[in-house]
Order: structure tokens, then C-alpha cells, then sequence
């Protein structure tokens, strides 16, 4: 009897027989692979000015990433290395590399709509959020899940629930709300431009929009992007991101 | 007109009593003006002091600065701005600053800290910042090096010549991170200061926030500091809609604040002073009464009218009154000139406490031409009040009553 109860119980949080962990490790491992390298470039636009900027990135898994600023001139061969749950910074200015204190983790990243800790957090969605389906719906005709995410009690996290919608057939995040403690809305992000890229269907472009400043958002576009090359671990070492720009 | 020749008489029938009501006027005059300048001394050295730490009388930002106090709400500093600004009759120097918030870096220790780019000699106008060096040289024009806040110097480890490692955001969100030789360190009698302030010369903090010919701030230099904040307005109507013209009292609304509620306090202590001086005079004049009271029922028993004798003293009232007023006046005017070039010196823990905060441990006397006059006359008005008493005195006197001895 217990079993049967636990049986349904299951069911209803399944859909096509996945539960909404599956289908976010699935995205995951749809949008980010085993690894990546991508070039974009962002824009930071602002009530009355705007800026770009062109970016390199090389990821492994979820606790390995290297981001390399490769213009402006001003900003050229700045380089971010992420290890697990912190963060280096090579600047070449100073020819200095700096771990971000903890004090500068919820500051903006490079002036953009992202913090620094978004560049960390990231690993932490499918590991320190409980997932749950709570329903459809369709963005710019595709069908979707719907998922919220809520942290599991005793974790320090940023977001009090995050909303999210997968792409059904290709496992793509079409769009992700982000919401404090209170439940207010603080940061919405949207995928767009979906296109073949190396092999996988992917949005080109995200919109980080936050919720209470008006006029406001930063705008990624995925220039070109490989899955699943060959990166050595070594490649993601402080001793390394001196070396990317030259 | 023989009222008057009466009054004139009466008054030098008995000069001792009328000495004693005059000097005790024009003592009233000499304490009640002391009082005022000593106030408004202590308290314009008061504000002397805190607004040349850091504030300046007035400042001029780009509209919107003082609510959000960031880079993007800096200006462009162009000729057509300063020659607006030094223009105006009773600026005698602008200085501009470029201010930021930044994380100080040496060794493996960092600290956040306020960053000022400025125009050393400018800057040296409006806070004598060069007087707060303890250790190395000046920025000079030109320098690449940085000033930093003593407490700051301690925390992070640095000696002259050290190298301080700024990192931050610029103009526009851009990277900020430069590496800066320490050429001094600075003592703030403010901790706040002391801890979190370094210094560059604006072209070098504008290459570093990326923010090319821009400051935060003019901090204005007023030839006289009464007049700011009808400067303040002046300058707000010339300057237009795209600045904003701020006094220190609108900059530094804690201290204005705090500084209205001690001048409050003050004002308490002197309505004590003046309930004393008022008692003072009226008891001389109930002597006086008192002393003439067989005088006065004769003069009405013989015939003279109440209201001609209410004259008669009213006359008295006012020439005793005046002449109080004029000498107290004039004695306080040496009196107060001598406190104003050679201020009182406090000493002791008062003096200690004054000097931990930078000041210097003085209480000046303001020489301000309105204090003699307002006081004077508040002294000259209370006389006349008060001289009321013999009149009331006089309307109630039966001569028959008077006249028993």
C-alpha cells in the first residue's frame, strides 16, 4: 500500500517519465556540455549610454571556467578564473592576479547586469535547489516546462526561487526569472535567436534584465561556440590565465 | 520741553543711582553681546573647520549626483563651467574632484577606500590639504603618485614610496586598476578620513576610472563665507538645470543639524542671561521708586498731573536707557576685538578632544557688526519695558499714602 502511494506520489512529479531534475541536468548538459568554448559579445545598455564588449570563454564541467576580456583595448586581457566557489582575476594593468574577496561577490561584473557571484552560482542550480515541474508553457512557439526551483534549507544561496523554462524537445533554457527571500522578482533573463550552433540547437542571444532598474540590461550574443572539445584541467590554473592573452 | 529740562535734572540730582542704572545697563549690553559673539564665533569656527575638512562651503555637480553618488553621474569640466564659476563675485577659487569608491590592494591585504583625484594646488585652497602631511612630500602637478589617509597606511603596511594597488569600476562600468608610489601620508583628525582616504592628481584618477576631463565635484572657495547661500543661489540660477548647487549645510545635513540643536541650547542659556540682566535693572529701578517715593507724592499732592510726572520719567527711562546702551556698546566693542584676533585658548581634556578631531582648541569671538546692534537693542528694549515699572507705580502712588513718612 505504502509503495503504491509513493508510486503516485512519483508520477505526479514526472512528466514523460522525467522528473524536473533530469530535465534540468539534461539542459545542462545540452547548453554547456562536457565542455565549451564560446566567443561573445556583451552589451551593457543603460538609460543614455551603452558599451561592448567582446569576450572569450572556456568551460569544463560545472566548477571550471575561464572568461577572457578581449576588447575594448582599455579592458583587453582581463581574465576571470573560476575554481569551484571562487573567483581570480588577472590583470594585466597590474600584472597582478587577485581572489576576489568575498565583500566583492555581489558586485557587479564588469558593469554588467551579472554579478560576480552569477559566474560562480551557476554550478550550484542543480546541486543546492530542490526542482520541481509546476506546469507548460510556450515561448516563441516552443513548448516548455516549466520549473521552480527553491534552495534546500541550509544552503547559502542568492535566490529565494528561481522560475525557469526548458525547451521540451531541445532541452534549451528559454528563460529564467530570479527572485529574493520576499518572493519579489529581482532579475529576469530570456533566451533568443535560436540557431544551429556546432551541432545543437541553442538560443544566440540572452537578455539579463533586472527588475528594478528601468532602462536597464546587459545582452549576450554567442558569436561562435564549440561543444565538447578536449581541455585539460591544467588549462584552468592561475598560473595559465597570464598566459591566455598572448 | 521743561519736562525734559526736568527729566535732565532729576537724572544728575543723584548721580550715584544713575550711574548705577547705567552701568548696570551697559553691563547687561557687555555680557549679552559677549555671549552672542562668543556663540557665533565658536560655531562659524565650528563649521570653518568641519566644511574644510573635506566639503567646502558649496559644491557644484552634474544634476542628480548628490542622490546617487556614483561615476556616471560625473561632468564634463570645461572652460565655459570654470569661467562661470570664478566669475561670480564671491568665488575666489574652484577646485574639481573626481571621487570614487575603490578597493586598496598591497600585499595580500586589501581595503576599501574613497578615492579623491585633484588639482593639489586647488585643492590646498579649499582644505589646506598639504597641511595634513606627516610623512613624504606633496603631490605636485604631474605626479603619478597618491597620498593615502594615515590609518589606511597603517592597515595595508605602507611606507613611502610603497606601491598601492587601486582596482575598481570607471566611467561607464569600465575597469579600473592602477599601481601608485605612496608619496605621503596624510593625518585626518576624522578616523572616517583617516582610514579610507587616498589622493591623486585628476588627470591620474581620471585615466583611471576611464573618465577623461570628468569630475565629480567643484568644490567652491568663498571669498566670504556669510554670503553662501545667496551665492548658492546665484550660482544655481547662472549655472542652469544640468548642475546642481549644494552648501555644506544641504552636503553635510547631519552637522547642520547637529550644530542647530547645540545653538538651541545656547539660545536656553542666554534667555537665563538675559532673565538675569532683566532682574539686575529692575531692581534698581524699585530702589529708585522706593528712594523717591516721598518726592513723587509731594510733586502730585502740590498739584502736578499723574501724566506729566509718567512723562517726566519716561524722559528719565530713556536717557538713563540710551546712554546705557551706548557705553555698553562701546565697552564691548575693545572687549570683543581683543577676543577676536587673540581667541581664547581652552585647554586640558576639552583641548585634547578638540585637537583628536583636527581643530584647533580655540573659541574666537565673531566680530559680526549685526551682533552689537541686535543685542544692544534687545538690551534697550528690555530697559524700556522695564521702565514701565515706576509708571505702573506712579498710576497707583496716593499722595496722602506717599507722603507719610
Amino acid at each position: 500500500m505504502k509503495f503504491l502511494i509513493l508510486f503516485f506520489a512519483s508520477l505526479t512529479l514526472c512528466s514523460n517519465g522525467q522528473t524536473a531534475t533530469e530535465i534540468l541536468e539534461k539542459s545542462e548538459q545540452k547548453m554547456r556540455g562536457n565542455t565549451l568554448q564560446a566567443e561573445m559579445i556583451l552589451q551593457i545598455i543603460r538609460p543614455g549610454w551603452m558599451r561592448e564588449m567582446s569576450i572569450k570563454t572556456w568551460m569544463k564541467g560545472r566548477d571550471l571556467a575561464v572568461i577572457l576580456v578581449t576588447s575594448p583595448a582599455r579592458e583587453k586581457g582581463i581574465t576571470f578564473l573560476k575554481r569551484q566557489k571562487e573567483v581570480w582575476n588577472w590583470i594585466p594593468a597590474l600584472e597582478k592576479t587577485i581572489k576576489l574577496p568575498p565583500s566583492m561577490m555581489s558586485q557587479s561584473w564588469m558593469g554588467t547586469d551579472f554579478t560576480n557571484d552569477d559566474l560562480v552560482k551557476e554550478s550550484s542550480i542543480v546541486r543546492e535547489y530542490t526542482h520541481r515541474i509546476i506546469g507548460d508553457t510556450l515561448i516563441d512557439g516552443r513548448s516548455c516546462h516549466l520549473l521552480e526551483l527553491l534552495p534546500l534549507p541550509e544552503t547559502a544561496v542568492v535566490w529565494g526561487k528561481i522560475i525557469t523554462a526548458i525547451d521540451k524537445k531541445d532541452y534549451m533554457e528559454m528563460m529564467a526569472r530570479f527572485y529574493d527571500e520576499e518572493g519579489a522578482l529581482m532579475n529576469s533573463m530570456y533566451g533568443y535567436d535560436v540557431k544551429m550552433m556546432d551541432g545543437r540547437w541553442i538560443p544566440t542571444r540572452y537578455e539579463m534584465i533586472p527588475a528594478d532598474k528601468k532602462g536597464q540590461k546587459t545582452v549576450l550574443h554567442y558569436e561562435s561556440i564549440l561543444f565538447d572539445r578536449h581541455l585539460e584541467d591544467r588549462f584552468f590554473s592561475i598560473d595559465h590565465i597570464r598566459k591566455i592573452a598572448y | 520741553m521743561w519736562l525734559l529740562h526736568l527729566a535732565w535734572r532729576n537724572i544728575w540730582r543723584n548721580k550715584w543711582r544713575t550711574w548705577i542704572t547705567v552701568s548696570a545697563l551697559s553691563f547687561a549690553v557687555l555680557l549679552s553681546v559677549l555671549a552672542e559673539s562668543l556663540k557665533e564665533g565658536i560655531f562659524d569656527n565650528l563649521i570653518k573647520n568641519v566644511v574644510g575638512f573635506h566639503t567646502g562651503m558649496i559644491q557644484v555637480h552634474q544634476m542628480g549626483y548628490q542622490e546617487a553618488q556614483q561615476l556616471d553621474n560625473s561632468f564634463r569640466v570645461n572652460d565655459t563651467l570654470q569661467a562661470k564659476l570664478l566669475s561670480h563675485p564671491n568665488v575666489s577659487a574652484c577646485s574639481f574632484r573626481l571621487e570614487s569608491f575603490v578597493l586598496a590592494c598591497a600585499g595580500d591585504k586589501s581595503k576599501g577606500c574613497m578615492l579623491s583625484g585633484i588639482v593639489p594646488n586647488e585643492e590646498d585652497k579649499v582644505t589646506r590639504l598639504s597641511e595634513k602631511l606627516i610623512a613624504g612630500h606633496f603631490l605636485q602637478s604631474g605626479d603619478n603618485g597618491i597620498l593615502i589617509g594615515q590609518g589606511l597606511a597603517k592597515k595595508l603596511d605602507l611606507r613611502i614610496e610603497d606601491t598601492l594597488v587601486l582596482i575598481g569600476q570607471g566611467y561607464h562600468g569600465a575597469m579600473a586598476a592602477g599601481h601608485y608610489p605612496v608619496r605621503g601620508i596624510l593625518r585626518f583628525g576624522i578616523a572616517e578620513m583617516n582610514d579610507h582616504f587616498v589622493y591623486l592628481n585628476l588627470p591620474v584618477a581620471q585615466e583611471l576610472l576611464d573618465a577623461e576631463e570628468r569630475a565629480t565635484a567643484g568644490i567652491l572657495l568663498l571669498k566670504n563665507d556669510d554670503d553662501f547661500i545667496l551665492t548658492r543661489k546665484q550660482l544655481s540660477a547662472h549655472l542652469g538645470n544640468s548642475y546642481e548647487v549644494m552648501t555644506w549645510e544641504e552636503l553635510l545635513p547631519e552637522m547642520s543639524q547637529h550644530i542647530k540643536t547645540d545653538s538651541g541650547d545656547m539660545r536656553i542659556v542666554q534667555w537665563i542671561l538675559y532673565f538675569l540682566i532683566g532682574f539686575g535693572i529692575l531692581s534698581t529701578l524699585i530702589m529708585m521708586m522706593l528712594e523717591r517715593k516721598y518726592e513723587t507724592g509731594m510733586l502730585l499732592a502740590l498739584g502736578m498731573p499723574k501724566y506729566k510726572l509718567m512723562l517726566v520719567l519716561v524722559c528719565e527711562s530713556l536717557l538713563t536707557v540710551i546712554t546705557g546702551c551706548v557705553i555698553g556698546i562701546l565697552l564691548s566693542i575693545p572687549v570683543i576685538a581683543r577676543l577676536h584676533l587673540q581667541p581664547l585658548r581652552v585647554s586640558g581634556d576639552f583641548a585634547k578632544a578638540y585637537e583628536r578631531f583636527g581643530f584647533e582648541p580655540v573659541f574666537p569671538a565673531s566680530n559680526h557688526l549685526h551682533i552689537f546692534y541686535t543685542q544692544g537693542l534687545f538690551v534697550l528694549v528690555l530697559g524700556i519695558l522695564l521702565s514701565l515699572y515706576p509708571l505702573i507705580r506712579i498710576m497707583r502712588t496716593q499722595p496722602l499714602e506717599a507722603l507719610k513718612k
